[in-house]
């Protein structure tokens, strides 16, 4: 038994309502408890700001990263964020890092648990690479590690859909979150992945997919309606189609619209819309570009069936990666730039391509307001996650300089101050001055997470929950965030204690310790006859189609280190 | 003036990274200082001391330092990188990487460099007399800009991609050089004596010459008359049309 006690914590844990209040955490065998008893070791937090460890639900850190690993070599000496990035030399503690946007998955590890962050979760999984992925979550240390599996342009899912077959769609989504252990259902540019294998895309919710008489609406609501007969933890997790096409926000809204109709199973959103900051261009081509932020967070204002996460932009150099074929081919194209594209046989498309967000070009100027935009004119915290969509928008070692945005007009001035006076007219952004505070950041990467994942143990520091504990170098009271940034910066970009189920891990902005983490995954229950029913379909596919047998297709749990198994009720 | 001269004590066969050998971290250092500095050896530091005989003459600033390596150095890599000034001067066969990111001053090898000389260099001058190996004022990997500026002259041949993802600055080759030269290059000046096969491709804009035969030019380059350099005619070809290149090759 391992007793700890965090005196003086200015607790700032949104879940259970606390803003910014002193008290003590009670911490036993990795859990936070009630009390503890003389023996406990402690830690003297003197008031500095503590927060549930950070959880970032939508990062590109394991898989398709490291295509962007094999076509960017030269991310392996970019030092932009000293301190998180760049090529650092083995020590007793640590294994020898490299790379920005793409760093070797022990920095990732590392890098993460010094923001004070302790869990990720993986956007993208195609059924085909999971295996992949789960050798990378392997040799990720200290995080724990979940991952949303590929379903939108899936052909067992089209046809089930095309044929009216929801149960056994239902069983074919459990299947593939069991053969992938995934953890949810991920859908990117529904249809648009199987289009792209025929050289098109699709473009809108009701353009028909090509070979399958389905259309992009149809798949989302048939995922969706089979993601609440699995009762699945999380909702259908969507990139909407048209991604990064100026007057996307149109289909966007609509896509958010079309959810309405969908109940929950769980207490939970009946959607997730992710890195909505690609989806958010008003206008009709590059020349009258503008924002569609507010016509967006408008509409998810008087919503109550959705969250959403940024996908904010920083400038440097990012490197987009998504299972969105055509669009990664026409930035390719647009910025001759570098590109990698992959047809992943049944399932989906995908592709990578590293390009450079410049404050001179009005374009990026104006993404990386709408980020901003939707973050600050969406007025309830409860509904943005926030993210970089890590490395698309740029790298995660990023967030606390994105903090000093949310928390700071002041700071957001300065960086407008450089963009051309074409930028600032396409933008809101200079007329906003809402400033976040330290419980709606809080809100944001942690407190939504543990909700719209449907995980009351992470994300919030109630008893019961793991103890994943970050302590900021920061005392609330004493600080004006939204004039010294600087301070916030540099107090988010290490932590003073990174805790990992109640393990030093981090102290003083270093890494202390490397243990393990968990991956969970989602084991949905099916009845056996849907299930075999289903299985039949499937042979049918692996004996025509798929290059690799069924039996060699699923991953195994030796595959997993530390797995979690959350299993949930199929309703039939 | 300042010279140091430095000889190895014995033959090195894991290569030595002396990228902290130039005029800059010379000047103005006695020999136990210089001794002193630490270089990589394998997976570890050793000062340099160890494995080099270090005489100095004279104390001054690093323009007016020399470096003279005496003997074959061709386990020694990344010497003179991100030198600003000064001079080095190699009498045998260096190493990988010699001159990488050189910003001024002037290296003279009296031997054969092995790959990626004058990588990605800003400024300066390198003069080889003797052959290169692979990658001549070239990019890192997967960097889109290679040599930026300054001057390579190699008096003997070079194997393929010279001037690989070059940027500025001008390379002139006396002998021959393998595949590809200028490789989706997008500035500077290449000129070749000798001879040169498929040259140019993904050329976006820049300057190449070639006095030698070409071999397999490619398709994607455009004919557009002739054009005088230094008294001599040459057949004018621009692209590479594929990229949307201005590139400008001038082949006999
Ligand atoms: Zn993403």
């Amino acid at each position: 038994m391992s007793e700890m006690l965090i005196k003086n914590a200015n607790v700032c844990d949104p879940v259970q309502g606390i803003n910014c209040e002193t008290m003590d955490i009670c911490i036993r065998d990795g859990k936070i408890v009630e009390s503890v008893s003389g023996s406990a070791k402690i830690i003297d937090a003197e008031g500095r700001l503590t927060m549930a460890g950070g959880f970032d639900g939508h990062t590109h850190s394991a898989g398709k990263i490291n295509v962007g690993r094999f076509m960017n070599p030269n991310d392996a000496r970019k030092n932009l964020v000293p301190g998180l990035s760049g090529q650092v030399a083995r020590t007793e503690k640590t294994r020898a890092q490299v790379g920005y946007n793409t760093p070797n998955t022990y920095a990732i590890g590392y890098r993460y648990a010094k923001l004070g962050y302790t869990t990720i979760c993986e956007a993208a999984i195609p059924l085909l690479a999971a295996r992949h992925t789960h050798e990378e979550f392997k040799e990720i240390p200290i995080l724990d590690k979940m991952g949303l599996s590929l379903f939108g342009s899936n052909w067992q899912v089209m046809e089930y859909i095309r044929d009216k077959e929801p149960e056994k769609l239902a069983a074919y989504v459990s299947w593939g979150l069991r053969a992938s252990r995934g953890y949810g259902v991920k859908i990117v540019n529904p249809g648009g992945g199987e289009a792209w294998g025929w050289g098109k895309n699709v473009s809108g919710l009701y353009d028909p997919v090509p070979n399958f008489d389905v259309t992009p609406a149809e798949i989302l609501m048939g995922l969706a309606e089979a993601n609440e007969r699995l009762q699945l933890p999380h909702s259908v997790h969507v990139h909407c189609n048209n991604l990064g096409k100026p007057g996307n926000y149109a289909t966007t809204i609509e896509t958010m619209k079309l959810f309405e109709k969908i109940n929950p199973s769980r207490d939970r959103q009946a959607l997730h819309v992710t890195h909505v900051q690609f989806n958010a261009y008003a206008g009709t081509s590059w020349r009258d570009f503008e924002t569609g932020a507010p016509m967006v967070a408008d509409y998810v204002n008087g919503a109550d069936h959705m969250t959403f996460d940024l996908g904010q932009v920083i400038f440097g150099p990012a490197v987009t990666m998504t299972a969105d074929g055509p669009v990664e081919y026409a930035n390719a194209r647009m910025l001759h730039e570098k590109w990698s594209n992959q047809d992943i046989e049944l399932e989906d498309a995908s592709g990578v391509v590293p390009l450079f967000y410049s404050p001179k070009s009005f374009v990026n100027a104006v993404q990386w307001a709408i980020g901003l935009e939707l973050a600050l004119l969406v007025k309830d915290p409860w509904k943005v996650m926030f993210t970089t969509d890590s490395p698309n928008g740029g790298s995660f070692v990023n967030y606390p300089e994105a903090f000093t945005y949310l928390m700071s007009a002041k700071r957001r001035e300065e960086v407008i101050s450089g963009f051309s006076k074409m930028a600032i007219d396409r933008m809101v952004l200079p007329g906003i001055d809402r400033e976040l505070d330290f419980y709606e950041l809080a809100v944001m990467t942690r407190g939504i997470q543990s909700k719209m994942y449907s995980m009351p143990e992470k994300g919030n520091l109630k008893v019961g929950s793991d103890a994943d504990i970050a302590i900021y170098d920061i005392l609330p009271g004493q600080i004006d965030p939204s004039t010294e940034y600087a301070k916030v910066k540099k107090a988010f970009s290490g932590a003073a204690y990174t805790l990992k189920d109640g393990e030093v891990v981090v102290k003083d902005g270093e890494i202390e310790a490397t243990p393990k983490g968990k991956v969970y995954w989602v084991n949905a229950k099916v009845p056996a006859n849907i299930d075999i029913a289903m299985q039949k379909d499937i042979d049918v596919k692996f004996r025509k189609y798929y290059t690799v047998s069924k039996s060699n297709y699923m991953v195994e749990d030796t595959y997993l280190q530390k797995p979690v198994e959350i299993a949930t009720e199929g309703v039939f | 003036m300042q010279i140091v001269t430095l000889s190895l004590k014995k033959p090195n066969k894991i290569p030595i990274e002396a990228d902290n050998v130039n005029p800059d971290n010379f000047a103005g250092k006695t020999e136990g200082e210089i001794k002193a500095i630490p270089v990589w050896y394998g997976n570890g530091q050793c000062p340099l001391g160890d494995f080099f005989n270090v005489s100095v003459e004279g104390s001054d600033s690093a323009e007016n330092t020399k470096i003279v390596f005496k003997g074959d150095v061709s386990r020694v890599k990344r010497i003179g990188q991100n030198m600003s000034a000064g001079e080095i001067e190699i009498n045998g066969n260096v190493d990988m990487h010699c001159g990488f990111g050189m910003k001024g001053g002037k290296i003279v090898i009296n031997g054969d460099a092995d790959s990626w000389l004058g990588c990605e260099m800003m400024g300066g001058e390198i003069v080889l007399n003797g052959n290169a190996s692979y990658y001549v004022g070239s990019g890192y990997r997967g960097e889109s800009c290679g040599m930026r500026g300054g001057k390579i002259t190699v008096n003997g041949n070079t194997r393929d991609y010279v001037g690989e993802h070059m940027c500025g600055g001008e390379i002139i080759v006396k002998g021959n050089v393998g595949l590809l030269p200028a490789i989706s290059n997008n500035g500077g000046k290449i000129v070749i004596e000798g001879n040169a096969t498929m040259p140019a491709s993904e050329m976006k804009s820049g300057t190449v010459i070639i006095k030698g035969e070409v071999s397999d030019l490619l398709p994607s380059y455009k004919e557009e008359g002739t054009e005088e350099v230094e008294g001599v005619i040459y057949r004018k070809f621009t692209g590479d049309v594929n990229v949307g290149g201005k590139g400008v090759l001038l082949i006999k």
